[in-house]
């Protein structure tokens, strides 16, 4: 089963950007068979693009080079880890390249990002009370592997990724999702350990918050 | 509801719920660990939300590799 969710997301627009991509190689490199099977990791990737960049614009941008640098360098992968993993890696620099070339513009847009996100502990106190208690304690979610064969669970999934604030999303994909260690995290971010872990955890709360909101819940008042 | 922690307790929800998120990134210490033992023995609504970060890193990683 395929978590498609927002996956799916780009859609015409997106296949037309690989089709260039695989234009722009070399006949070699088309008869490898490796070729189409970058195809297949391309929602990933875009998925992402998306969740570091929240522009759809620029996701496309830094897949599009990911995939031209893959295809032009795909005798060099020595297959040691995995294809995706080996895409992420090339992604990954494009990802920071452009949030480089766009920091002017994203330091004007979430000027109170880092401010507000790890800056300090205030924004507990929306989910703790003066005794450190939860305000709305987290449920028992009986059974909850089975929404992973669901779809719709997946699309929800990635509604409530969406939902986060744009640092708590981005430091939550790159280390649950794509796995990355939290050093290499700090170092794009340019933020300290402490800030990454505060980010981490305001993101985790908000996730489960949402899926128990959107998800869980609804399934508790349908059984 | 269990609302008030029950004497002893080194830690609050708010603290054993930073601690439980902070072990997906480092090794606790050993007093963090057995304040964190402490709490979740006696705090169902703790246990929840151990059992619910499992949950979202194996959905994560799920994610990932499908």
């Amino acid at each position: 089963m395929r978590p498609a969710g927002g996956l799916s997301r780009g859609g015409k627009r997106q296949v037309a950007v690989v089709r260039f991509a695989l234009e722009t190689v070399s006949p070699a490199t088309m008869t490898d068979p490796r070729y189409a099977e970058i195809e297949g990791h391309r929602p990933y990737l875009v998925r992402y693009a998306l969740s570091q960049l929240r522009d759809a614009q620029m996701a496309e941008e830094a897949v599009q080079e990911c995939l031209v640098s893959a295809l032009e360098s795909l005798s060099s992968f020595g297959g040691k880890s995995s294809l995706r993993t080996w895409l992420t890696s090339i992604l990954r620099f494009k990802v920071v390249d452009l949030q480089r070339r766009a920091s002017a513009d994203r330091a004007r847009l979430e000027p109170t990002d880092f401010a507000a996100e790890a800056g300090d502990d205030a924004w507990l106190d929306d989910l703790f009370d003066e005794t450190g208690h939860w305000r709305e304690p987290p449920q028992a979610w009986s059974n909850p592997e089975a929404a992973f064969e669901q779809r719709r669970f997946w699309e929800t999934f990635e509604r409530c990724l969406d939902r986060l604030p744009a640092a708590g999303g981005r430091v939550f994909f790159k280390r649950e999702i794509a796995g990355e260690d939290t050093d290499t995290i700090c170092k794009d971010e340019g933020i300290t350990a402490s800030n990454c872990w505060v980010i981490l955890h305001r993101a985790r709360l908000q996730l489960r918050a949402c899926l128990e909101t959107t998800w869980f819940g609804k399934e508790a008042t349908a059984r | 509801m269990e609302k008030k922690p029950p004497p002893g307790d080194p830690v609050d929800c708010r603290e054993a719920s930073r601690l439980l998120s902070a072990a997906y990134e480092r090794k606790l210490t050993a007093d963090e660990s057995r304040a964190l033992t402490y709490h979740l023995d006696r705090c169902f609504m703790c246990r929840n939300f151990d059992s619910q970060l499992k949950f979202l890193h194996a959905a994560s990683e799920r994610f990932r590799s499908e």
